[in-house]
């Protein structure tokens, strides 16, 4: 009789726990993959998406406390209001008055990104979060002091158990909500991607400036990503206050001098100014880089042996067609915003 | 009830053997410089270009070890990476389940191309040990950084970061040691010297003055990698 009452206790236990447990797991989140697309190149079995790893990565991307002095967030510099780039900056701000060196990226589309950073000296996208957190003039702090911030508060310790099922606070943890937050910044329902749906039509001028975007610009800003994502050199001067030699500090090789990566063209009316030193401030000093003032020398990529023949005429076809690239349903999305706010708020747009 | 007592006497043998002196050999890094055991901060040493220096950090990382026993039975341990670092006497001893009397040890000094793509990892590969370029993604394999009178460097530092896993400028190194008969001790422990010296004085001797800082892969890093690759042997 006693050993059935304690078989009994035992089961009873165990199922109340099971049944805990199940409550508690993590809901599984789809990364949806816009028809037409090619595969993702982030390994999801590796890091499986999740609602409660999503919340997480929101909560630690739009955390000012994990820099240096508790004034930067990874949001300070990737606004979504501005596509996730710094809007109307060339450098972004760091800790203690600095100025970053390079134009911060927009972050949209990183599933199908292999290497970050305008070098692509980071080959991971959890990788990624530990250089702007450690840089002397971004966040400026050290990944020891992020964690122990990140231990000593007890609400990310639930969020860190209700993502990964146990309260541990790791470097790979942090980095991998952050990658689930970031991995479902896709933007895909531009003007442009509702006409290559077939939802809606182009006017007469953004047609035409779609043929000789065709025509001119797409062997590199490759559909539908608007990138091949390779590094090239497209005639840049070197500055020589930033002597930023680009592709080349990471592969050691000369014949890599002045090449950057190719950007994404999505939501380009919003992620000026241009380039990786953000010398460009509008899409017409592009066109005039192009067309003119690039330098072809033994480096220059072998499609830009010629420049690029742009008539006046063309640069507004090809203006109008670049701005069917703007993603409303993107840059205002909720889910994107802080936790808590319907819409990126107003101290967000501060720096 | 009759399987209790097995199980019981089952776990206390289990445990008991798991901790038993013999069955574990042990690897201990002792760091000199020259002659003497490096202190840290303390004490000034001299190079061979008669530079002077005091040492602030010294770290490396040890991988894939290789043991050889007497009879010639190889033991890889693939999967292990450890963090050597004279801040932390712990970390200078390595245990491994090994039994017999070694003849042979081999390790890499860094980390394997590997796990320096793949995302970031946990341990003693935590990038928040402090041994991660993140701006161009990697490990550092090994750390010498103090300061010396004679470095043009700001605050007359000395650093230098080795790492770099791609070639041309794969820093990554194969130790193999031989484990004379007198190597290990009645405890199957094994005394491996690290003399710091040999950073600055080997295939290419290479002075603070001139090259006061190493923070990137490429040829001065492979340059001081082969000079460390020297650093080790067995103490007798």
């Amino acid at each position: 009789m006693k050993i059935l009452t304690i078989i009994c206790i035992v089961l009873f236990t165990a199922t109340g726990i099971a049944s805990i447990e199940a409550a508690n797991k993590p809901r599984p989140l789809q990364l949806i993959i816009p028809p037409g697309w090619p595969k993702p190149l982030y390994n999801f079995k590796y890091n499986p998406l999740t609602k409660e790893g999503f919340e997480l990565g929101r909560k630690l991307f739009y955390d000012e406390r994990l820099s240096k002095d508790s004034s930067i967030s990874c949001a300070s510099c990737h606004q979504q209001f501005g596509a996730f780039a710094t809007y109307d900056h060339n450098f972004s701000h760091g800790y203690n008055n600095t100025l970053t060196t390079r134009n911060a990226p927009s972050l949209q589309n990183l599933a199908w990104q292999k290497e970050f950073m305008w070098d692509g000296g980071i080959n991971h996208l959890d990788l990624q979060p530990l250089a702007p957190l450690t840089a002397s003039n971004e966040m400026g702090e050290t990944l020891q002091n992020v964690i122990g911030k990140l231990n000593k508060d007890t609400a990310y310790k639930r969020l860190f158990k209700n993502a990964f099922g146990t309260a541990v606070i790791n470097t790979k943890r942090m980095s991998m909500a952050l990658s689930q937050f970031v991995l479902m910044l896709v933007s895909s329902n531009s003007k442009y991607d509702k006409v290559m749906r077939g939802e809606l039509a182009f006017a007469a001028a953004e047609k035409q400036g779609y043929e000789i975007f065709k025509q001119k610009c797409s062997s590199c800003h490759k559909e539908p990503l608007f990138s091949d994502f390779s590094y090239r050199n497209n005639g840049l001067l070197l500055d020589t206050t930033l002597n930023d030699y680009g592709r080349m500090k990471i592969t050691l090789d000369k014949r890599d001098s002045l090449k950057f990566k190719v950007p994404s063209l999505r939501n380009i009316a919003l992620t000026f100014p241009y380039g990786h030193d953000g010398r460009f401030f509008s899409l017409q000093s592009i066109y005039e880089h192009y067309r003119n003032k690039m330098v072809v020398a033994a480096n220059t990529d072998s499609l830009l042996l010629k420049k690029i023949p742009i008539s006046n005429t063309e640069t507004g076809l090809l203006t109008a067609f670049l701005r069917t690239l703007t993603d409303t349903s993107f840059l205002k999305n909720p889910q994107f915003a802080p936790p808590g706010y319907t819409i990126t708020p107003a101290f967000i747009h501060y720096q | 009830m009759k399987l209790l007592p097995v199980v019981i006497i089952c776990w206390v043998v289990v445990f008991c053997s798991a901790r038993l002196p013999g069955n574990n050999t042990t690897i201990r890094f002792k760091h000199l410089v020259g002659s003497k055991v490096l202190k840290l901060f303390d004490e000034t040493y001299i190079n061979s270009f008669g530079e002077p220096f005091v040492i602030s950090k010294f770290r490396y990382y040890v991988s894939h070890i290789s043991l050889t026993d007497n009879t010639g039975k190889q033991t890889d341990f693939p999967d292990n990476y450890y963090l050597v670092n004279e801040e932390d006497s712990l970390s200078k001893e390595i245990h491994l389940p090994i039994a017999s009397t070694l003849r042979e040890i081999s390790f890499m000094i860094g980390v394997d191309s590997i796990k320096n793509i793949s995302g970031v990892q946990t341990g003693s590969l935590d990038p928040a040990n402090g041994m991660f370029w993140t701006w161009n993604s990697g490990y550092v394999f090994a750390k010498l950084e103090g300061q010396s009178d004679v470095s043009p460097a700001p605050a007359h530092s000395f650093s230098w970061d080795v790492g770099g896993f791609r070639q041309p400028a794969n820093a990554l190194r194969k130790i193999k040691l031989t484990v004379n008969k007198n190597g290990a001790t009645e405890e199957n422990t094994i005394i491996i010297t690290a003399d710091v010296l040999k950073w600055f004085n080997g295939k290419t001797p290479l002075s603070i003055t001139k090259t006061p800082a190493c923070h990137q892969p490429g040829t001065l890093a492979v340059q001081i990698a082969d000079n460390y690759s020297t650093m080790f042997s067995v103490a007798p």
